[in-house]
């Protein structure tokens, strides 16, 4: 059996997954967007109406904003805060650092739900952030804006996509030499200007990775904004959500905006991954 | 043992409007122990069980409804003792039976347990789903309230759809550490004092009926285009005194207890004991010009159940005094069977008021129509429009 033919075989059964779970689902996801639904039914067609609904409807615009500039600032606090960690573990307390990242893997373990409840009791009202300012007398009234507005979102999201967007990078750290740190800094290239020229370069598709996934889960979540969103919090990911359940149900128009989306994070992906490339240039 | 709040966090919480969504976390050991009394007596009162089934029971029963209305603690003897495995399906809305049914879920089904308002539009509609009830194969089904012994949103052309498990309203609940009560109509949540203390539940149909009711609009679930605008445009005046819009009715219970909030409108009575076993009091009350509306859910059998003896069985088993008790005192709601009633301990016993179903016709339960037409009927704008009109208030 040739290489070629061995290697198609050992790719088949994760192609195959990946085929079956996701790139047809996303084909009939895709489908639908051009389907129109009539009590309760789907109607195979081809009709423009979800993307013109989509790209006319004021409202939408808002929360498409919103949902960007949330998901562009959570993912802009978390992949530094996610490669600072991973450089401290890995360059800076090497043993120590395993166990770091050990204890923030296993915050992962204690269940999506319970971490944003975790966030509520901290950033509520009678909260235990507002009880300690109130404490030490920093403060005379609590805080409303902590919780139920888009900075809740956003300071919940940072918490709950670390854990995620540590891993890629310590991954691609990982296979970074201290050596070579150490080889740059003996030309000159230390500090802030080792990180810009040496490291980040040879990590970015790390970073890539932790940004795409830190943005594009910040922007398709809809638990989030539901719990600690408030009623000007409202994301796409709830609108996408909300056309998929209820009494009135339009999955056409759901499956346009996830597609919507989809298009919308792929850009700004592609662009601010140009843009570090650019700044990080030599 | 009845840190329900917590067990709460654990149930799905992308599931919109539904008191029985607050159940999810209710249920297990400590429904055992709370009910065990009730559960035993439940044990020893399918005598006519028999007769229901037919004598044949055992295998699956399929049950697509709510959360905690499969009653997998309070008919967990009865079923042991049958051989029967429930295979529960829960609904977050109140359409997933019959979108499932028409997505080829047909002969999969055999317990469908969903609320009047969508029983009674189906059945108006013409829609298959339900299929007519045999009620001589649920004898227990004679002890019902008048009111639903008589429901008219469950019969059509002299046939019964269904029998009803439990009931409720929809009121206010506060702080009285804060409030006295509540205004005296829901347009006057918008005065500014109740800013940042409102909470209400992610309800295209609740919020929108109770201030088209509001507004003197005689049958809110009827409204024209033109009705529905100017309602969602008086609604938007109380938007910014509302923190936030809770997933459930169990997350609305939360803002409360966490103190984010001080009145939660179109709550749960139920809310009030689950806030006390945290430590916090609140009260119930309706806007004394508005009032609320009124809920219930029935059992119904699919068309083309696969299970009928098990099915019929079950309900029956549903109905007895014992187990419809058990069933309202785990699901906080009030209980359709007559004689279950003395059976309440005093709490749940007094959430709701019993004398409106004791009424042929149910009074205000049976009279209301909560939810909108499906479809567009001429003018009267359906379930669509509802819809957007509540995503534009979101938004707005």
């Amino acid at each position: 059996m040739s290489n070629g033919a061995a290697t198609r075989r050992l790719l088949l059964p994760g192609s195959s997954f990946y085929v079956i779970f996701f790139v047809i689902p996303f084909v009939i996801l895709g489908l639908y967007s051009f389907w129109t639904q009539i009590d309760f039914k789907m109607h195979p067609g081809f009709t423009l109406e979800h993307y013109q609904a989509v790209l006319t409807t004021s409202l939408y615009k808002g929360v498409f904003l919103r949902t960007i500039i949330v998901a562009t600032l959570t993912a802009i606090i978390v992949v530094p805060i996610a490669y600072v960690l991973s450089y401290i573990m890995q360059f800076v307390f090497p043993r120590k650092g395993r166990i770091l990242f050990d204890i923030i893997l296993v915050s992962m373990f204690s269940g999506y739900l319970v971490r944003i409840y975790a966030w509520r009791t901290i950033l509520g009202k009678e909260g235990l952030l507002n009880a300690t300012l109130l404490q030490l007398r920093i403060i005379s009234k609590p805080i409303t804006f902590l919780i139920f507005s888009n900075w809740s979102i956003a300071i919940t999201l940072v918490g709950l996509l670390i854990p995620l967007a540590l891993l890629p990078i310590s991954s691609s750290m990982a296979n970074v030499s201290k050596d070579h740190l150490e080889v740059a800094g003996d030309l000159g290239s230390r500090g802030l200007k080792m990180h810009r020229t040496i490291l980040i370069p040879m990590v970015l598709p790390g970073i890539s990775t932790a940004f795409a996934i830190s943005f594009i889960l910040a922007a398709g979540d809809f638990v989030v904004p539901t719990m600690v969103g408030g009623t000007n919090g409202v994301m796409v990911g709830n609108l996408i959500a909300d056309q998929f359940k209820g009494l009135a149900p339009n999955w056409p128009l759901g499956a346009a905006l996830a597609m919507s989306v989809l298009v919308v994070l792929i850009a700004i992906h592609a662009a601010l991954m140009r843009l570090v490339r650019e700044i990080t240039r030599w | 043992m009845h840190d329900s709040l917590d067990e709460l966090r654990n149930a799905k919480l992308n599931a919109p409007v539904s008191r029985r969504y607050v159940l999810n976390g209710i249920l297990g050991i400590s429904a055992v122990a709370a009910f065990g009394p009730l559960l035993a007596a439940c044990a020893k009162s399918d005598s006519s069980t028999e007769a229901a089934s037919g004598g044949k029971l055992g295998g699956e029963l399929n049950f697509i409804g709510y959360s905690g209305e499969d009653a997998a603690t309070v008919a967990k003897d009865f079923l042991t003792k049958n051989g029967i495995t429930v295979k529960p399906t829960f609904i977050a809305s109140p359409d997933e039976p019959l979108t499932k049914f028409k997505t080829g879920g047909r002969g999969q089904l055999d317990i469908i347990s969903d609320n009047k308002d969508f029983q009674r539009s189906l059945l108006a509609a013409g829609e298959e789903l339900y299929q007519a009830l045999d009620l001589s194969r649920i004898p227990n089904a004679a002890g019902l309230f008048p009111a639903f012994a008589s429901a008219e949103w469950l019969t059509k052309d002299g046939n019964v759809y269904g029998v009803p498990l439990i009931w409720g309203d929809e009121p206010c609940v506060y702080n009285p550490a804060k409030w006295d009560g509540v205004p005296a109509k829901y347009t006057d949540f918008a005065d500014k004092k109740f800013k940042g203390e409102l909470v209400m539940v992610d309800d295209a149909v609740a919020n929108t009926w109770l201030w088209a009711k509001s507004m003197g609009i005689a049958d809110p679930s009827r409204m024209t285009q033109k009705q529905i605008d100017a309602t969602i445009k008086e609604m938007l005046k109380t938007k910014p005194n509302v923190v936030t819009f809770s997933a459930s009715l169990g997350d609305q219970a939360d803002v409360l207890v966490r103190g984010d909030a001080s009145i939660a409108i179109g709550g749960w009575a139920y809310q009030i004991v689950l806030a006390e076993k945290k430590g916090v009091t609140l009260k119930s009350a309706s806007p004394a010009t508005d009032g609320t509306f009124y809920w219930s859910d029935a059992y119904g059998i699919a068309v083309d159940a696969p299970n009928i003896d098990n099915a019929y069985a079950f309900i029956n088993y549903m109905m007895s005094p014992e187990a419809n008790a058990a069933i309202a005192t785990e699901l906080g709601s009030g209980a359709t069977i007559s004689a279950a009633v003395d059976k309440l301990d005093a709490n749940t016993k007094g959430l709701y008021d019993y004398s409106i179903v004791a009424q042929p016709g149910g009074g205000v339960l049976g009279s209301q129509v909560v939810t909108p037409p499906i479809n567009d009927d001429g003018d009267i704008v359906g379930m669509p429009k509802w819809v957007k009109a509540w995503e534009a208030f979101k938004l707005g």
